[in-house]
């Protein structure tokens, strides 16, 4: 079964995928869904509905379809053009808009499959002059690494999940945490960059959920500090939201209310002077 | 205004019958944090300590701060909040707000306080009776500035206000952010539009909006309107003025949402009409209970310059539309919107308008209600700080003698009268009546006094009239 791809009237993304089609020779069917194409992607809407993403702007263009499979936005699309399956975790469908692009996780895919992701990246930034926004939680450091050598990123947000005690617990997954000091490292050498924490649930070793707290936002900011070997990082601590959470242990926890960000943002001053909290 | 070239300085008037008998603390320009007693008499000067403002506390403290920041990168930032004690010493000290790097100045953490700051225990920083601020405990609300974008308000660097509660160790356990609330002070369109392209633009920084100039900060207290089951005068509310914007406005502590506001316009109700334009007002809060008045708003409204709106002849872009070359004191009913209260130059018993501007300043200034009814007026701008009854008779003035070098004016921000039990450490003073003299017969070495040598009589003269044909309108006629 061939491609279709639903894009929008001036949709520069829809016409960077539809190009990268023409190159490769892949047939493909477009649906523009403000002209002739509405009534198709209506109807291919209303049967994927839960598959596509709609953020507050509305639905992301471009959407492909092979039949099977969908991806959607410039990055996933991309991926999927080059490499298949392969990149799947590294792209997720972005909310930037205009030059930038965004939704790019460096620590969320194969790094067997680093030469592809590379290539991926490049093929957006260099090959179509977009902009790159990525983020990370430390893990593939040795892809940031060539990232970073490869200018293939604009901005870079990295989220440091917690103290480094913590760090494996909250990722998921045993995590070497010489691999997140090294990508403290060097996010501090992009163009741009940004730290952040979520002050995340935690499961306690008595099998109690309860939040991280003052004292470990500290310590993330002192592992920070200790890493980057500076005090003056770019730093955000986030509120968790339970609504948004896929992990069903932590959907029920009640939500933080803004206003007690204040004393961890007061934690972590002590380490990085330029904290600041998220609000409402 | 048409100031006279000679006049007095210190203590110029004094009745002790009439007058709340007290300490007054001021900052002194350019010189330090000063202790007067009624008759002048310079009790303790804190040499270098800065005050924006300086208030006491019970046990002779005093507020104030170490210094400020380089006015080319801040604008009336504080570097932090002390309390000192009656020799020096600093006992309490807040300044971890922001960590500031300015170019060529020493990397350091700064309150960046301006303006206005309360200790808890005591809603409005002035003596109340039974509402003691804590000297050894407690929280402490202050009024602090941060720099922020919000396209909402302008494209350009907004120096936003904020309120902050930090308790006895210095922990931030509270922040309240003005331009989150934007969309609460009730801005029209021809406000938004100027407020756009000009949030009063101030140099410092490479350039930043003054967009709203919070200049006064005060929580409510225990009032009879709460007591009476209205929420909006929740006691732990904040009631807070803006200068730039004219509004007068009270934040729920709770919710952070604006409850009661004055202004920015005064000509959309009849209520607003009869009370005028509040234009650049300063120290607007609610006197305490406990005191006459209680409930009621008072505030400083200078007159001067100020407000968003649509443009007029004096104002081409709409930034400080309103003008009004004199000021005024209010006291008002928050819930009725009535004057129970005023003092403007008519009861000072100027020539209304022609002299109007003989009570006037346009910038800082404050009014301090006391225990016996009495209302303590800092004119700011002219370094003249006064005590007036209820009734509008003037029972005490003191002259700031003390005029800036690097800034040639002898302005006093604000003065507060404190009791003589606030400060232990000395007796209490003996009070001397100054009557007021006779400005008609006063004369300096060399100055002939009144009366010609040769009076000489025309036939035919007619009598002189009253004020009707002066070449503006001017008082029975103005009224009219």
């Amino acid at each position: 079964m061939g491609f279709t791809i639903y894009t929008a009237t001036g949709c520069t993304r829809c016409k960077i995928i539809k190009q990268l089609m023409n190159e490769k020779g892949i047939a493909f069917e477009e649906q523009d869904m403000k002209a002739a194409g509405k009534e198709a992607f209506q109807k291919f809407y209303a049967a994927n509905r839960k598959a596509i993403f709609r953020g507050p702007d509305g639905v992301e263009f471009p959407l492909l379809h092979d039949g099977i499979t969908i991806r959607q936005g410039i990055g996933a699309c991309v991926a999927y053009l080059l490499s298949g399956t392969k990149l799947d975790g590294f792209f997720s469908v972005g909310t930037l808009h205009k030059e930038w692009v965004d939704g790019i996780h460096v620590s969320g895919g194969n790094p067997e499959y680093t030469t592809e992701f590379l290539a991926a990246l490049q093929y957006i930034k260099k090959g179509n002059n977009m902009k790159l926004q990525l983020d990370t939680n430390g893990l593939n450091s040795a892809i940031l690494e060539q990232i970073l050598a490869q200018d293939l990123a604009d901005v870079v947000i990295m989220n440091v999940l917690g103290p480094k005690e913590l760090y494996s617990q909250l990722a998921g997954e045993a995590v070497n945490i010489t691999e997140v000091e090294k990508s403290l490292s060097l996010v501090t050498k992009f163009p741009e960059y940004k730290l952040q924490t979520t002050v995340a649930p935690v499961v306690r070793e008595d099998g109690e959920i309860s939040y991280l707290t003052t004292k470990e936002i500290g310590a993330t900011a002192k592992f920070i500090a200790e890493a980057t070997g500076s005090m003056k990082n770019p730093y955000l601590v986030k509120l968790f939201k339970p609504k948004e959470c896929k992990d069903e242990r932590f959907k029920t926890i009640e939500a933080m209310p803004a206003n007690a960000l204040l004393s961890y943002r007061t934690a972590a001053r002590t380490h990085q002077v330029f904290v600041e909290i998220e609000k409402n | 205004m048409s100031y006279p070239t000679v006049y007095p300085t210190g203590v110029t008037v004094y009745n002790p019958k009439k007058a709340w008998n007290g300490f007054t603390i001021f900052q002194a320009r350019e010189q330090g944090a000063l202790l007067i007693d009624m008759n002048g008499t310079e009790v303790n000067f804190w040499q270098g300590l800065h005050g924006f403002p300086n208030k006491m506390l019970p046990g002779g403290y005093v507020f104030g701060h170490l210094g400020e920041r380089n006015n080319n990168f801040g604008m009336q930032d504080q570097t932090d909040l002390v309390q000192v004690d009656w020799e020096g010493n600093v006992v309490w000290k807040f300044n971890q707000y922001e960590f500031i790097e300015d170019p060529g100045e020493e990397p350091q953490w700064m309150a960046r306080q301006h303006h206005d700051y309360q200790r808890e225990g005591n809603p409005v920083g002035y003596y109340v009776p039974g509402m003691e601020p804590l000297v050894d405990q407690g929280n402490t609300l202050i009024l602090v500035h941060k720099n922020v974008k919000n396209p909402k308000i302008s494209d350009k660097l907004l120096l936003d206000d904020v309120i902050i509660e930090v308790d006895w160790e210095g922990n931030i356990v509270w922040e309240w952010a003005c331009n989150e609330h934007f969309d609460e002070f009730g801005f029209d369109e021809a406000a938004k539009n100027i407020l756009f392209r000009n949030p009063n633009m101030r140099t410092s920084g490479g350039g930043m909006g003054d967009w709203m100039h919070i200049n006064s900060m005060s929580v409510l207290g225990p009032n009879r309107f709460y007591d009476a089951g209205d929420e909006r005068f929740h006691p732990n509310n904040i009631i807070i003025d803006g200068r730039e914007t004219n509004i007068i406005c009270i934040i729920c502590k709770k919710t952070g949402k604006i409850v009661w506001k004055l202004g920015p316009n005064y000509d959309s109700s009849e209520d607003l009409k009869k009370i005028g334009w509040i234009i650049g007002q300063h120290h607007a809060h609610m006197i305490p209970k406990g005191l006459p008045g209680e409930g009621n708003i008072l505030v400083f409204d200078n007159g001067g310059w100020a407000g968003y709106g649509i443009p007029n002849p004096s104002s081409p872009t709409g930034a400080k539309n309103a003008l009004r070359d004199y000021s005024r004191v209010l006291e008002i009913d928050p819930t009725t919107l009535k004057i129970v209260w005023q003092y403007t130059p008519a009861e000072a018993g100027f020539l209304m308008p022609t002299d109007a501007e003989k009570f006037y300043s346009p910038y800082i200034s404050s009014a301090q209600r006391l225990p016996n009814g009495n209302t303590l007026i800092t004119e700011g701008s002219d370094g003249r700080v006064f005590e007036v009854t209820a009734g509008h008779e003037l029972v005490w003035e003191y002259i700031s003698p003390y005029k800036g070098e690097k800034m040639p004016t002898n302005m006093v921000y604000r003065a507060y009268r404190l009791p003589y039990e606030w400060v232990p450490q000395v007796e209490r003073p003996v009070e001397v009546a100054i009557e007021p003299v006779e400005v008609t017969t006063f004369r300096l070495p060399g100055a002939a006094p009144m009366g010609a040598k040769k009076t000489t009589v025309i036939e035919g003269t007619r009598p002189y009239q009253g004020d009707k044909a002066l070449c503006v309108a001017a008082g029975d006629e103005a009224e009219e």
